[in-house]
């Protein structure tokens, strides 16, 4: 356990800005994550790939998102969970659960990079929240340790704000027809999509109704993605470099690949495939998660496009989703 | 190209022209023939029409060349002079009745086909497109075809070998194509439709028929998928190859693109080879008709829900023994999930199917019940006693073809498509006496 701990805080420094080889870092966290989880040991002695055979971070096996909703993927006994976030289930009948051991990973994974994303210009402003609070709902979770208020409803400020919302909510909240001119600085975080949602929109479409019906211009609103499966999130680099911009990059603790779904492997530029995501933060339950969320490559960071829809059949045959959501 | 208001107008004129001046007058037997001819012209190595069909489907299609060989010699084998007229009999009960009065009871009567019927392909699987313009066109009605852009290749070429063998036959046909969110080109297509016939998904059904004439026959084959039976006695050594081999061919022709290709097959436990036997079996099998028919192009989402599914049963497998796969070397290429659990698992689609096991029928019905309005086919081995029990009780359960396994995609040209005829609803009698 001493060494269990002493990886914690190493992580920790590393989450923290010390210098530090995330490869080295990762492979230590592979080797405990493939000690203590028997189910993830099972699934890389299957896929032959053991610490003593893998050498660098990019070959450790990645676990399905959807095997958190088989089992606890811990690497602790799932009783002494502090914490428990669950995924909102949409089309899929059960929900994942992502249990913590501790906190103290996911306290410090949130602050600097959403601080990184939302304030590059060292503004201070109040946050506040349009996400109703839910005790197992990570991005709930989130929002409250960043200290933002929550508000039922948004008024006239004379402040700059940063709003925090999911796209889903700012979309209600503009169809509605709030009308606000919020003053200059002004930012807004939303996230989340349209999963299993009535209503879609694109996201230039959105970010033109958050000039339009709140007066933030498209180069001030970042569009946020997180997992409950994960400890960190990822943001679009818009505030960072100045325009918007779809591009997000990872923090040092994490790291992030396309994977061609056609050929397995990691996809070449400009190709689009699945994300596969690397996150020191998730000790204590799986590092490497492969989502079900397509994006690409673009130069060092990447481009989410979003869940990947079931194989939509051209005609008359049926597919899972429609099926079960018949 | 996509058609104007103009040319959809014009197209339905010239089919209704064609109709009155061409096509009333012609007997049953040379319109037989001249179909026969232009499908049997597809069959040899050599046809130009299989050629062209080769050359052009794939792009559109998406299937692999072996897989459009594959449907032109099942299509278009499956038309000859004696299987239309054997069609005509049992749909109109005699073959002439489109000629003449025949004996109706004490009474007489003719058969016509209705003047006009409008088509709305899906463009999936080539078949079900092929056979509703030759539906059209044996009843002498006069065919306006929305093709699918998923498909323009088979019907174009399909009525050109028409064209080939019976110049005046073709011009009761007019191809064309328009967005389908094109409701005023569709609304044009359909104001003189006296049926119309439409394939596809619930939402472009529930708007063609709010498009139709109220006076129109509607005929709509809407979203389905199926799923096969293997009783306990075909579990044997000696069938085991040949079930796999038919079990293979079901799932893998046309890639699961159509409605009776099956995503599930349920069997049952307490023979002397085991459901898991069966499927190592089926995997093998997949792999020998993978190698003969290579499966056909994915699209970056198909190929991602594949990779999903596969990884997550893969890392259930490891450590839940109620689960094991079997998946192509290459990736994607095919997937067979033994899993224990006989609740219904649809498909990802494009070669993925679930083999689960069941002390019975029973089991199985249960499993189904909630998605039986959405299936189409059960395919079953053997044929027995019990087997035609529990097709009486899928029927109960509105399931309409129960079939042999390796014969789900091979429904004979007068099967009750989704529980209907396909021709007497598109006539329209006249009784004499």
């Amino acid at each position: 356990m001493k060494t269990a701990l002493q990886l914690q805080q190493r992580i920790v420094a590393f989450i923290g800005g010390a210098r530090d080889d995330f490869d080295a870092l990762a492979l230590e966290v592979f080797a405990f994550q493939f000690e203590r989880n028997a189910a993830y040991r099972a699934f890389c002695e299957r896929k032959d790939r053991t610490p003593d055979r893998v050498a660098h971070w990019t070959e450790i096996p990645a676990v399905p998102a959807s095997a958190f909703k088989q089992l606890p993927l811990t690497c602790f006994p799932p009783d002494d969970a502090v914490t428990e976030f669950r995924t909102s289930g949409t089309t899929q009948p059960c929900s994942g659960r992502h249990l913590f051991k501790t906190l103290d990973l996911y306290d410090a994974a949130i602050t600097p990079n959403f601080n990184a994303h939302l304030f590059p210009d060292g503004a201070k402003m109040p946050l506040l929240s349009l996400v109703p609070d839910d005790p197992h709902s990570s991005l709930a979770y989130m929002i409250r340790k960043l200290g933002a208020r929550c508000v039922e409803r948004l008024e006239t400020v004379e402040q700059p704000v940063c709003l925090l919302g999911t796209a889903f909510g700012f979309l209600k909240l503009f169809d509605d027809g709030i009308s606000l001119r919020l003053p200059p600085g002004s930012r807004a975080m939303e996230t989340g999509g349209f999963k299993g949602r009535t209503r879609e929109i694109a996201k230039t479409e959105l970010y033109e109704m958050f000039e339009k019906h709140l007066g933030i211009p498209p180069t001030h609103v970042v569009n946020e993605y997180g997992m409950t499966e994960l400890s960190t999130q990822f943001y679009d680099e818009t505030l960072y470099v100045g325009h918007q911009s779809d591009v997000k990059h990872s923090p040092a603790w994490a790291r992030v690949r396309v994977i061609d779904p056609q050929t397995d492997e990691e996809a070449a530029p400009g190709v689009h495939g699945l994300l596969r995501i690397y996150d020191l933060a998730n000790l204590w339950s799986v590092m490497c998660l492969q989502t079900e969320d397509l994006g690409v490559r673009e130069d060092d960071g990447f481009v989410l496009f979003g869940r990947a829809p079931g194989a939509m059949p051209r005609g008359c045959s049926l597919n899972a989703e429609a099926l079960l959501s018949a | 190209m996509i058609a104007t208001l103009d040319q959809l107008r014009e197209a339905v004129r010239r089919v209704l022209d064609a109709r009155q001046f061409l096509l009333e007058a012609r007997r049953t037997d040379a319109i037989v023939k001249a179909l026969a001819a232009a499908a049997q012209h597809w069959l040899p190595p050599s046809s130009p029409w299989r050629a062209q069909a080769v050359e052009q489907a794939p792009a559109v299609t998406g299937f692999s060349t072996e897989m459009v060989n594959e449907a032109i010699d099942r299509i278009f084998g499956a038309i000859t002079a004696e299987s239309l007229g054997v069609f005509l009999d049992r749909e109109l009960g005699d073959r002439r009745a489109l000629d003449e009065f025949h004996p109706h009871g004490p009474a007489q009567a003719r058969a016509f086909g209705v003047p006009l019927i409008v088509h709305w392909l899906a463009g999936n699987v080539p078949a079900p497109g092929i056979h509703s313009i030759l539906n059209g066109l044996l009843l002498r009605s006069g065919n306006v075809v929305r093709m699918s852009q998923h498909d323009t290749v088979f019907p174009r070429l399909f009525v050109e070998s028409v064209r080939e063998a019976d110049p005046d036959l073709a011009m009761g046909v007019e191809l064309l194509e328009w967005p389908h969110t094109d409701a005023a080109l569709t609304q044009a297509a359909m104001a003189k439709a006296d049926a119309v016939i439409a394939h596809g998904d619930d939402s472009t059904m529930a708007a063609l028929r709010r498009a139709a004439p109220a006076g129109a026959t509607f005929i709509g084959y809407g979203q389905k998928v199926s799923f096969a039976y293997l009783c306990r006695e075909a579990m044997t050594v000696d069938q085991l190859p040949a079930l796999a081999a038919a079990a293979a061919e079901d799932v893998s022709v046309y890639d699961q693109q159509g409605c009776l290709s099956p995503h599930v097959i349920y069997v049952e436990e307490r023979g002397a080879l085991s459901p898991r036997k069966f499927a190592a079996a089926l995997a093998e099998a997949m792999g020998a008709f993978q190698a003969r028919i290579p499966r056909g192009a994915l699209t970056m989402e198909e190929a991602a829900a594949i990779s999903t599914t596969r990884n997550g049963y893969e890392f259930r497998s490891a450590s839940d023994r109620r689960i094991a796969l079997w998946a192509s070397d290459k990736p994607n290429e095919w997937l067979v999930v033994y899993e224990d659990d006989p609740s219904f698992a649809p498909s990802c689609l494009n070669r993925v199917v679930f083999v689960k096991p069941t002390d019975g029928g029973r089991r199985v019905l249960e499993a189904i019940q909630r998605h039986a309005a959405r299936i189409s086919t059960v395919g079953v081995a053997p044929i027995s006693e019990r087997t035609t029990e529990f097709a009486a009780q899928l029927a109960r359960l509105g399931i309409h073809r129960v079939c042999p396994l390796g014969q789900m995609q091979r429904p004979p040209l007068w099967w009750f498509h989704d529980g209907r005829a396909n021709l007497s609803p598109l006539v329209r009698w006249t009784e004499l006496g």
